[in-house]
């Protein structure tokens, strides 16, 4: 038990390591392919290639001002950017990252997932809230209800998943999927998955919380110096967290595609090494995605968004979670 | 249990970080409050009155259409997980259960209460 | 197939809950209110006739122990989809004339039906709460039908506010019983030998929840309020089917619940209770100039002559509580049903008994009606009321309790006043200003002809040979029972 013990606190450090990096790469990696998609040169001043650009960007936080609007809830607003940090960082504790690599396994680890991702929008009401800003209520409550109404149609994707696994260990969702990738299963529940993950990171198309030309900034309006920050942060882990997530439950996780079919046994090194590349591969490709999307396609109106939520994907995912379910119990009784 | 002790000790890194960061940045900014600085932003003219007012009714209908379909799938997840073991009768009546949240979710969506319209009102009628 | 067993024992509810369904889809699609009307009244019919079916069926408990079906809970989910039929049937052309026949309006009839029968058919503590629950839910919403006017809204609020409350009270009972006993299952509970004051307090608790839902005085005060801002038919239904509904739930729980050990029962508090209820509910409503308030009060007083019956807490005094209930859905309805067709009238507020004056002769089978059902609920003989009462305080008088007996008897005579007095307006008074009433429709007017040839039919009843209905209710508390079982 102790090796195991030093093993998950081993990968528990690498992986928060990892998460806070890239977050930073992320910061960079968008600001790059921005300026690639609109054709313009983008950060290159800081460092070779502007590489240094997130590190002076923190630096440059964390000396400005710290202001608390007047008449605003102090406490409130001191807390609101830390929750989604946390809630961010936790969610790395049961994700696998390879062949036996990870931090935890708990036998609730898709609903600890959900926990997790639905308290992140304490986070965000609370700082429109407590700001005492109309931008800043108007990006709070648009917050709350859109994540909520993306949180179902997630919420129902993973069942879909959970069906076929029968465990809602995050670990036996992984190992079920050495042969086939659940995209491939069940598809209408990627693609429902992706949408609802991009809703509730808050992101282009749906960054209806921030939609800097109607509402400033949103939520973090009148936030300022590293309270800013860490929304900043917090943005940019979620974007790294729900491609991990995409990854895990529908994309093979640290499979190779069909990989239960043709490849060969290999030393757990050399396993552990391919299973880890594979993951980050797959979690960099969809990191691009989420940017690729944001510089790509428009924001929607708000009551878009929400009927597209309610109206679309929930009855969709529920038809699908259904069908599913009927399939596999005429399949297997 | 045992298995959850990591997520412990990570929610304590966690919150030290956050921690660490805030004070940080409160340690090395400067802090030369004046009024200006302090009131909400309202496009550089002075706040007109609290942003604490009330605010639509189409927020509270969406929290709790949220809360009811929440809890279905809380409900559906350990069904999910042992559904061929529970058997052919359970099925038909998670189906119903299904069937029954469905149509509730129709009847709202029918009757406008997410489309927040002028009048996000369910007696909306024509 | 065991869901299919348990689902025909279950049936009235069954079809009520679909038929609540099918209509909300309806109403969302707009299709003409006259289908949604027919759809339901259909679907009430059907669930009458399985209801009448199971009324001789045989005895026992589905789903797990949840659900009791034949004997006495078969007669109350009769009771229950009987109301509801004839409170459906008078109430389309009320809501037509004050401009309130949503689609809606049907499918929160029939899901209150829903809960109401699967509380009058419970057989543990977690289906009575949600059976409970079902119908309260429902009824907040019908209570606020009229949201336009204060009264409406504030029948509402104060329904909703004080019913969970209530509720609250009912549930911790529930939580309490649970802890005590280690189980929500009646039967479970009925073998208890050791009694504990947490057990005590539970059930006390318990019981403050049921008297909150019958509105029995202390526990009152929502009452009034609550029947007045609520369109009358719907009025009709709150005092009819959901209070029947409760009361069955609470024979079954005194009749099964309890465990059999001396000091235990609630006959005392119930005792008390009645007597408060009855005196208060026929004084105030004495000097009510309303005539919706004054059929609130007098269904307050209503239910402390039921809870004569409880208290006897003899197979007689179920017996008769039983009888009382059906009576009181009749006649209750049909009081409801004329009053809401006078209201439909705009030309006076006819809620107001001063403008009764002159009706008598305007329609006069409406008037005669009214006054059939009026002295039906004061308990003048040979209306269906009178034998009513009689069979609750005889047995009132066997179970040795005469104080209950003589009040009831002596409140009753009070309450004979406050009945007459919308006669007297109706037929002994010029009426202020000219004016016509329109005609009742024909569904209406022969709803409450039923209920009236119900009235008189079964206060004569013991006349006739045929097998009585006060011997099927008896034969639930006898060793035979309908179909050779065991009652109760």
């Amino acid at each position: 038990m102790a090796e195991a013990e030093v093993n998950s606190y081993v990968v528990l450090g690498a992986a928060l390591f990892m998460l806070l990096n890239s977050a930073a790469i992320c910061v960079y990696a968008e600001r790059r392919i921005a300026s690639f998609i609109q054709n313009r040169i983008g950060p290159n001043r800081v460092g070779p290639l502007g590489l240094f650009q997130p590190l002076a960007d923190v630096v440059k936080l964390l000396l400005k001002e710290d202001v608390t609007p007047v008449q605003g809830f102090r406490t409130i607003h001191t807390i609101a950017p830390m929750i989604p940090v946390v809630t961010a960082l936790l969610t790395v504790a049961v994700i696998p990252f390879g062949d036996g690599i990870y931090v935890t396994d708990i036998n609730a680890g898709v609903l600890y997932l959900l926990a997790a991702a639905s308290l992140g929008v304490y986070g965000v009401t609370l700082a429109g809230w407590a700001s005492n800003s109309k931008y800043s209520l108007l990006g709070g409550l648009r917050a709350a209800a859109q994540m909520v109404s993306y949180e179902l149609p997630l919420g129902m994707a993973l069942a879909s998943v959970v069906i076929f696994v029968g465990s809602l260990s995050v670990v036996d969702v992984a190992v079920a999927q050495e042969n086939w990738w659940f995209v491939f299963l069940n598809p209408l529940g990627a693609v429902i998955f992706i949408i609802a993950a991009f809703a509730e990171s808050n992101r282009t198309p749906f960054d209806l919380v921030e939609a800097e030309q109607e509402l400033v900034g949103g939520f973090h309006t009148e936030y300022s110096s590293m309270k800013f920050g860490m929304f900043f942060l917090a943005e940019y882990m979620h974007v790294v967290i729900n491609s991990m997530l995409i990854t895990t439950f529908f994309f093979g996780s640290y499979h190779l595609p069909f990989a239960g079919y043709w490849l060969p046994e290999m030393s757990t090194t050399a396993k552990a090494i391919l299973d880890i590349t594979v993951f980050t591969g797959k979690t960099a490709f969809f990191i691009f995605l989420f940017i690729w999307v944001r510089w790509t396609i428009p924001r929607f109106k708000f009551n878009q968004v929400m009927s597209l939520g309610w109206s679309r994907l929930l009855p969709l995912s529920i038809l699908n979670f259904i069908v599913i379910a009927a399939i596999l119990f005429a399949i297997n009784a | 249990m045992e298995s959850y002790i990591p997520i412990i000790v990570l929610l304590g890194i966690a919150l030290v970080l956050a921690l660490l960061l805030m004070s940080l940045s409160r340690l090395l900014g400067p802090f030369r409050p004046n009024t200006n600085k302090l009131n909400p932003y309202e496009s550089g003219m002075d706040p007109v009155g609290q942003a604490r007012e009330r605010y639509s009714i189409g927020f509270y209908l969406v929290a709790m259409e949220f809360i009811i379909f929440d809890l279905e799938v809380v409900f559906l997840f350990p069904w999910a997980v042992k559904f061929t073991e529970l058997g052919f009768g359970t099925f038909v009546a998670m189906v119903i259960f299904i069937i029954i949240l469905f149509i509730g979710l129709f009847y709202t969506l029918k009757k406008g209460t997410i489309y927040f319209e002028l009048k996000p009102s369910i007696s909306n009628r024509t | 197939m065991d869901y299919l067993y348990d689902l025909n024992t279950f049936i009235p509810a069954t079809i009520a809950a679909a038929a609540g369904l099918v209509v909300l889809m309806q109403s969302v699609y707009k299709v003409k209110i006259n289908t949604i009307f027919g759809v339901t009244v259909f679907s009430l019919v059907v669930a009458l006739l399985f209801a009448l079916r199971d009324l001789f069926g045989p005895v026992g408990t589905s789903f797990y122990d949840m659900v009791a079906y034949g004997g006495t809970a078969a007669f109350g989910t009769l009771l229950v989809i009987t109301g509801t039929l004839f409170c459906v049937l008078i109430s389309r052309d009320y809501l037509e004339a004050i401009d309130h026949h949503y689609g809606e309006v049907y499918a929160m009839i029939l899901f209150a039906t829903t809960g109401m029968v699967g509380l009058a058919v419970s057989n543990d503590l977690i289906m009575l709460f949600v059976g409970l629950e079902t119908m309260s839910i429902c009824l907040y919403v019908l209570a606020g039908l009229i949201k336009e006017e204060k009264t409406g809204a504030e029948s509402a609020l104060k329904y909703f506010l004080l019913g969970a409350f209530s509720t609250g009270f009912l549930l911790y009972g529930i939580a309490l019983i649970y802890g005590a006993t280690g189980s929500t299952n009646y039967a479970d509970i009925t073998a208890l030998t050791d009694i504990s004051p947490l057990f005590m307090a539970g059930s006390a608790l318990l019981l403050v929840g049921f008297f909150f839902k019958i509105s029995a005085v202390p526990f009152h005060m929502w009452t009034p309020d609550v029947y007045q801002g609520t369109p009358t038919t719907l009025t009709a239904y709150f005092a009819t089917a959901s209070k029947a509904a409760t009361f069955v739930a609470l024979i079954l729980v005194m009749s099964r619940m309890m465990p059999e050990i001396e000091g235990v029962g609630w006959t005392q508090a119930i005792s008390v209770i009645a007597i408060i209820t009855m005196i208060l509910g026929n004084l105030i409503a004495l000097v009510q100039d309303n005539v919706k308030r004054m059929l609130a009060y007098s269904s307050i007083a209503h239910a402390g002559y039921l809870l004569v019956g409880l208290a006897a807490g003899t197979a007689d005094g179920y017996t008769g509580v039983l009888y009382y209930l059906f009576a009181y859905t009749v006649m209750n309805i049909g009081a409801f049903g004329v009053i809401a067709f006078y209201e439909r009238n705009q030309a006076l507020d006819f809620t107001d008994v001063n403008n009764y004056a002159g009706l008598g002769y305007k329609q006069p089978v409406m008037a005669v009606l009214l006054s059939v059902f009026l002295f039906s609920l004061a308990g003048i003989p040979p209306f269906v009321g009178f034998l009513a009462k009689y069979y609750v305080f005889a047995a009132a008088v066997n179970a040795g309790h005469i104080t209950l007996a003589v009040v009831g008897v002596l409140t009753t005579a009070a309450s004979v006043y406050y009945y007459l007095r919308v006669m007297v307006f109706m037929y002994f008074r010029e009426p202020h200003k000219e004016f016509d009433l329109v005609n009742p429709g024909a569904i209406f007017k022969y709803a409450l002809i039923v209920l009236c040839v119900l009235t008189v039919y079964y206060g004569v009843e013991p006349v006739f040979p045929m097998g009585s209905l006060i011997e099927l209710l008896t034969s639930y508390y006898t060793e035979t029972g309908p179909a050779g079982m065991a009652g109760p």
